[in-house]
């Protein structure tokens, strides 16, 4: 696959314990990426965090919910990425999405070169 | 505040025993320089040494003699040796002064001095700059190191701005392998983020030693504006003093 130039980075934000179809939906939108052939897509878990419902979403070390901000990043060139808002607009429920301009100075990998 | 060029040195040998109105001379003589604001002074404490009443004054515990060697040395300007000299007379009793020219080569300074002198920031502290993110895996290595770390050390090297790492806990890349954390297995191939923000011009330099260092991985620059680039020297300072 090829990526160079300019290019978009979606930033999407939620909660760790939003779901989509009982799946988790960070999973479930990384999933949907790799179908729609999108570049990457990484997961990132914040610390703290308030969002649309204005709900703090922490981490609890003691109790046993997890609803911790997560962040999906995603990176590919403008049409890849308007292919895919459709279905992140149906997907997030509540949540933020946003677009921003980037450009892609690397994007390589090694076949074979990882050996598991 | 003392000036690169010529001073004294001024040394004082007292016993540990010596008193100066119930409290020892040392501490006295220390409080005295600190409250006439000398710009610094030091004490040490011999092992062993003997003074003017040949006694031998050492710390072997069969002596059990408490009484060791005291310096304290501290470097003013002539006139305030000359403005200070006469009470220090009286305060150091039985005990010797030694005063030496000396010349100052660099001056210590407060922190609040060397914040300023190092507030040369590497970036401009407002404006245009770039973000560059870097996309790599936790597993990924540079020379047997974990490339992360690497990347950081490098840019630290390379009078980088700042770096961020960020730890992913799911994603996918260039070679469509899905990068997570497995509980139940002992490895964690999470997938890494480095966050970069600096000039245009530092970042694409520091390119060719990225290139070198990324075998594989996504590398993308974006514009941001830089609104604040601090930092409290002072702040910093007393962390360590709290803790070390």
């Amino acid at each position: 696959m090829k990526l160079e130039g300019k290019a978009k980075m979606l930033r999407i934000h939620f909660g760790e314990d939003d779901k989509w179809k009982d799946k988790p939906l960070y999973r479930a939108i990384v999933e949907k990426c790799r179908e729609l052939d999108i570049a990457g897509a990484t997961v990132f878990r914040g610390i703290e965090g308030y969002g649309a419902s204005t709900l703090i979403h922490r981490t609890h070390l003691l109790s046993f919910s997890h609803d911790a901000p997560v962040m999906v990043s995603v990176i590919d060139s403008d049409d890849k990425i308007q292919k895919l808002l459709p279905f992140l607009d149906e997907m997030v429920d509540e949540g933020l999405i946003a677009m921003s301009d980037v450009e892609v100075i690397k994007y390589s990998h090694q076949d074979g070169a990882r050996s598991e | 505040m003392m000036k690169a060029g010529p001073a004294k040195k001024v040394s004082i040998y007292v016993g540990q025993d010596h008193q100066y109105h119930g409290e020892s001379v040392y501490a006295a003589i220390l409080e005295f320089l600190f409250y006439h604001k000398v710009s610094g002074a030091s004490v040490t404490r011999g092992i062993a040494g003997f003074g003017a009443d040949h006694h031998m004054h050492t710390d072997r515990i069969l002596v059990l003699t408490e009484n060791l060697p005291i310096k304290v040395e501290f470097i003013e300007t002539p006139e305030k040796v000359e403005e200070l000299l006469p009470k220090l007379h009286e305060m150091v009793g039985t005990g010797l002064i030694e005063i030496q020219d000396t010349t100052i080569v660099k001056p210590s300074e407060t922190s609040k001095q060397a914040a300023r002198q190092e507030s040369t920031p590497p970036l401009k502290r407002q404006g245009k700059a770039k973000l560059m993110r870097i996309f790599i895996g936790e597993n990924d290595k540079w020379n047997e190191k974990p490339l992360h770390k690497a990347l950081i050390e490098s840019m630290r090297s390379n009078d980088i701005a700042g770096v961020t790492v960020y730890q992913g806990i799911l994603g996918y890349g260039a070679n469509r392998r899905i990068h997570k954390d497995s509980a139940l297995h002992l490895s964690h191939d999470r997938p890494m983020m480095l966050s970069v923000v600096d000039t245009e011009e530092r970042l694409r330099a520091f390119l060719p030693v990225l290139d070198d260092m990324v075998q594989q991985g996504l590398v993308v620059f974006s514009d941001v504006e830089i609104i604040k680039y601090t930092h409290n020297y002072l702040e910093v300072e007393r962390r360590k003093a709290v803790r070390p």
